[in-house]
Formats: C-alpha cells, sequence, structure tokens
C-alpha cells in the first residue's frame, strides 16, 4: 500500500476515534475524579519543566532581539521584541509542545501498555466504555491545564527576559517593562490561549489516537510513543502558522 | 490422619495457616543524599563506555551507514514540514515589526538570523530527538525487555560496539546536516511571506538576507548542531540501554528521552549563545 494511502486511512481512522470518544463520552459521561487526577497529572508534574523552558526561551529571546534591534541602534526596543516573539507565538508553542513531550507520550505509553496487556479489552468486557473511561479524561484535564501553563510560562519568560535585559544587556529597566506593557494586548492574550486550546485538543486526541491503536508488545509501545509525539509537534508547529496568520495576517 | 488430629487437639490451640517467620532485624537505612546523583553517574559511565568503544576495533560501518540512512530519511520530513511554517511566521511578525520603523528592507535580515542562530539548530534537534531519539530509545528498549541486547553479549558482540556506536555516529552525522537544510527552507518560508505575500521585491530580500549574518554564525550553528546530536544520540540510546520494567518501561523511556534533550537543549541553548553571540 502506497504511503498516501496509509496516510489517507490513518487520517480517517483519527476522525473516526475523535468522532468515537465525543460520542461516548456525551453519552455515557467522564468521571470526574480521573478528570482531576489527570489534570494534577498534567498541570503539577509539568511544571517545573514548564518553568525551566519558559526561564530559558525569555532569556534567548531577550538575547536574540538585543542582538537584532542595537544594529539599528534601537537596542533598548528589546522589551517590545519580547512581547512580540514571545508572548505571541514562542512561549505558547513551547508549552504546547512540552506537554506534548512530557504528558502526550506519557497517556499514549500508558494507553499502548494497557492495549499490550489487554486490558482495554478487558474494560470493555466489563461493559465500561473505554473511550469515555481512559480518553476524555485526559481530554479535559489538557484542556484545562494547558491554558494555565501557557499564563504561567508567558509570565515567567517575560521575567527571566527582564532579568536578562536589564541585568545582562544593561537596558534599563523602566524602558523594558514600558515596551513589555504597550505591546501586549487583549487580542495577543486572547491568541495566546486560543492557541493553546487547539493544541490541548491536538495532544488529548493524538496521543490517544496513538496509543489506543498501539500494536502489542514493547515494540508495539515504543512505536506509539514514537508516532505520537512526532505527530504532535508537527500538528501544533504547524496550527501555529495558520493561527497566526488568522490573528495577524 | 488421626494421629494429626490428636495432636492438634493436644496442642489445644489451632496452627496458624500461614506461618510468618520472624524478620531478622536490618541496620536502619540512612536515606542516601546523593540519589539524584545515581542517573547522572550512570550516565556519565555509558558516555565513557560509549566514546571508548566509539574509538576502539571494531567499528560497524555498515550499521553507521545504515543508521545515518534511516534516520537521516526519518526525520528529515518533520524538521522541513515545520521549519517552513516557522519561516513564515517570522516574516510575518517580523514584516509587523518592521513596518513601524519603515524599515520592511531588514525584515529578511532579521529572519535569516534568528533562524541561523537560533531556531534552526533547536528546531532540528528537537524535531530529532522527538523522531530520532525517541525511537533509538524505543528500539533499545524492546531490546532489552526481550534480552536481545544479552543476546548480542553472548554471541560475544559488543552491543556497545554493535548497537550505541552507530546510533550515536548516525546523530553526530545527520543533525548538522538537517541544521543546515532547515536554514535554507526556513528562509525559503520567510521569502515566500515577503515576496508572494507582502510584494516585497526579491532582490531587496536577498540583499539584505546576510546584513545581519555571516560565516560565523553558520558554522557556530553546525558547531551547536553537532553537540546536540552527540548528546541526543548519547541520552536516547542510554535510556534505551538501561530500560528496566517490561512495556511500560520501554514507554518511560522514551518519554524521558525526549523531556531531558528539549530541557537540556533550551538550557544548552542559552548558554552557546550567550557565549557565541553574547559578548562580541
Amino acid at each position: 500500500m502506497g504511503t498516501v494511502l496509509r496516510f489517507v486511512r490513518a487520517l480517517g481512522a483519527y476522525g473516526y476515534f475523535v468522532w468515537d470518544c465525543t460520542r461516548f463520552t456525551l453519552r455515557y459521561g467522564a468521571r470526574w475524579e480521573r478528570v482531576m487526577l489527570e489534570t494534577y497529572k498534567v498541570g503539577i508534574r509539568a511544571l517545573p519543566i514548564l518553568l525551566v523552558m519558559a526561564v530559558f526561551v525569555g532569556t534567548n529571546v531577550a538575547i536574540q532581539g538585543y542582538t537584532a534591534f542595537s544594529t539599528l541602534g534601537a537596542g533598548n526596543m528589546v522589551g517590545m521584541f519580547v512581547s512580540m516573539a514571545g508572548v505571541r507565538e514562542i512561549c505558547p508553542l513551547l508549552a504546547g509542545v512540552m506537554v506534548a513531550a512530557k504528558t502526550g507520550t506519557e497517556m499514549a505509553a500508558q494507553l499502548a501498555v494497557m492495549r499490550t496487556r489487554e486490558q482495554i479489552d478487558a474494560l470493555e468486557v466489563m461493559a465500561v466504555n473505554p473511550h469515555a473511561e481512559l480518553v476524555a479524561p485526559n481530554f479535559l484535564a489538557v484542556l484545562i491545564a494547558l491554558p494555565l501553563l501557557t499564563l504561567i510560562g508567558l509570565a515567567a519568560s517575560l521575567a527571566a527576559a527582564y532579568a536578562v535585559a536589564v541585568h545582562q544587556l544593561g537596558v534599563s529597566p523602566g524602558e523594558y517593562s514600558d515596551y513589555v506593557w504597550s505591546n501586549i494586548t487583549r487580542l495577543d492574550l486572547l491568541n495566546a490561549l486560543t492557541k493553546s486550546v487547539v493544541y490541548a485538543v491536538v495532544i488529548s486526541t493524538v496521543s490517544g489516537f496513538f496509543g489506543f491503536f498501539s500494536e502489542k508488545g514493547p515494540e508495539g509501545v515504543g512505536k506509539a510513543t514514537n508516532g505520537a509525539v512526532v505527530t504532535m509537534c508537527i500538528v501544533c508547529i504547524c496550527a501555529t502558522y495558520l493561527l497566526t496568520a488568522v490573528f495577524y495576517g | 490422619m488421626v494421629a494429626a488430629f490428636a495432636r492438634v487437639a493436644n496442642r489445644g490451640a489451632i496452627p496458624p495457616l500461614v506461618y510468618n517467620p520472624p524478620v531478622p532485624p536490618t541496620a536502619p537505612t540512612t536515606p542516601d543524599p546523593l540519589a539524584w546523583l545515581r542517573p547522572v553517574d550512570a550516565f556519565g559511565r555509558f558516555t565513557g563506555r560509549a566514546l571508548l568503544a566509539a574509538v576502539r576495533e571494531p567499528l560497524f560501518w555498515g550499521e553507521v551507514a545504515y543508521h545515518i540512512r534511516v534516520i537521516g530519511g526519518r526525520c528529515m520530513g518533520p524538521v522541513l514540514i515545520t521549519i517552513v511554517p516557522f519561516g513564515m511566521v517570522l516574516g510575518l511578525q517580523g514584516m509587523n515589526i518592521f513596518a513601524m520603523m519603515g524599515a520592511q528592507r531588514l525584515m529578511s535580515g532579521l529572519v535569516t538570523l534568528i533562524i541561523v542562530r537560533e531556531l534552526a539548530p533547536v528546531l532540528a534537534a528537537v524535531l530529532t530527538a522527538a523522531q530520532g531519539g525517541s525511537s533509538y530509545a524505543a528500539e533499545l528498549g524492546a531490546m532489552r525487555i526481550k534480552e536481545e541486547l544479552d543476546a548480542t553479549e553472548v554471541m560475544a558482540v559488543d552491543p556497545m560496539a554493535f548497537h550505541v556506536v552507530p546510533r550515536v555516529l548516525a546523530m553526530v552525522v545527520v543533525n548538522p546536516v538537517l541544521t543546515i537544510l532547515a536554514i535554507l527552507f526556513g528562509v525559503g518560508g520567510g521569502y515566500i511571506v515577503a515576496v508572494v505575500s507582502y510584494d516585497q521585491a526579491s532582490g531587496v530580500f536577498m540583499h539584505n538576507m546576510t546584513e545581519l549574518i555571516g560565516l560565523y554564525d553558520i558554522a557556530a550553528a553546525v558547531a551547536k548542531a553537532t553537540c546536540y546530536g552527540l548528546f541526543l544520540g548519547l541520552l536516547s540510546t542510554f535510556q534505551g540501554f538501561h530500560t528496566t520494567g517490561g512495556a511500560e518501561g520501554v514507554g518511560r523511556a522514551v518519554n524521558n528521552t525526549v523531556v531531558y534533550t528539549i530541557v537540556f537543549l533550551l538550557v544548552f541553548n542559552y548558554a552557546a549563545s550567550s557565549l557565541l553571540f553574547g559578548w562580541r
């Protein structure tokens, strides 16, 4: 079977999987305790890594923005660069990719292990719907946690960029914060939150899809996890472009 | 039979069904203050063994070539698919920024600067980690779980030399090449936005493209990418090589690989950017 045909078939299977999840979740509901447990896993466990990442993103953006603008003699406009590049693009995207890498792979691996051990089949035998029981809590959890994580990441990266700009590059603090605050608008926050919601949908459904339909055995788990993380990264990055074009194009 | 009943009756009490022997007293365990250093220590030892195996005979050139082909082919698609939209986003936002100062011509310089210095090495490495590194961890993890690595050792073939070194070398070779391709395609994305969407003259874009960067930056990008490739190969094979605990263990190895690599990349990238570009 050709690659294109295989891709189209996978896309169809994915669409059908999403439809099944929606249908069964609306019919049977998701258990609230499991949603809370998953939210805790997504939100709290990914938080330290997200903070580390946000801090270093802020520092990188500040350094590069300063380099680019100082050729125009406008090195103190680094605050504007940070707010535009960081808040609009890089922070939401990297929060999404980080959650995809940490939580998405975890969810895919967990589902694949359950498939390997035939626990998903066991659930079905016990008349518990596996879509509503396993995938729906993940979906709701990422949907709750990712926008909040994105906002926290934004704050952390702005603070880190402040530290670098003021203490390493020697921009005056008032100038930095003036450029930052005058360039962040409500549209930027709306854009960041919309992006994080889209990433949340992508992360939870793609990881669920790869885990749910994985092959059995250790290689199956590895392959499912690998495929999930690559697909999530690619789809998130391509979605960024589309959303940016919609919001600012 | 009767004798047994009689014995129980004579004793006057029913013996317990399960006999728990008294636990011999053990020395009280003190918490290990260096517990968090153990993985670092193990990774250091693994790195030493891998590097030693790389400089020693035998080096399996066929395996190296095979892994270069596989990993290059697998990672090229994701890297190129993601860097083009990124270049386009940069073009879009850069156009907005520079339009405020009426200096739209500098946009291509900014796009090229950011792509060459930061984005291409990091994005290529992240995508290679997601695709190649995690598949290495998955492969080696599955081989460890199925005891194929032990089988290799039993057949008097060093698994370090046969399974680990070719993968690490493939990463070291592939990552810089993918970075250079990513630079070309990312700047191409910026070109599409500038020339097609914003009607900038193509010559303006081409001329200003090399305004802010030089050969030094490209060399630095390649050097960074080589370091990332080395680390990526070592970490992913380390995670796979030391997988324990069945099928979940494989999932955990893949997860750890991706997370640790991305965190390392960002931290190291800040240090490298400060060193290479910050104080020049």
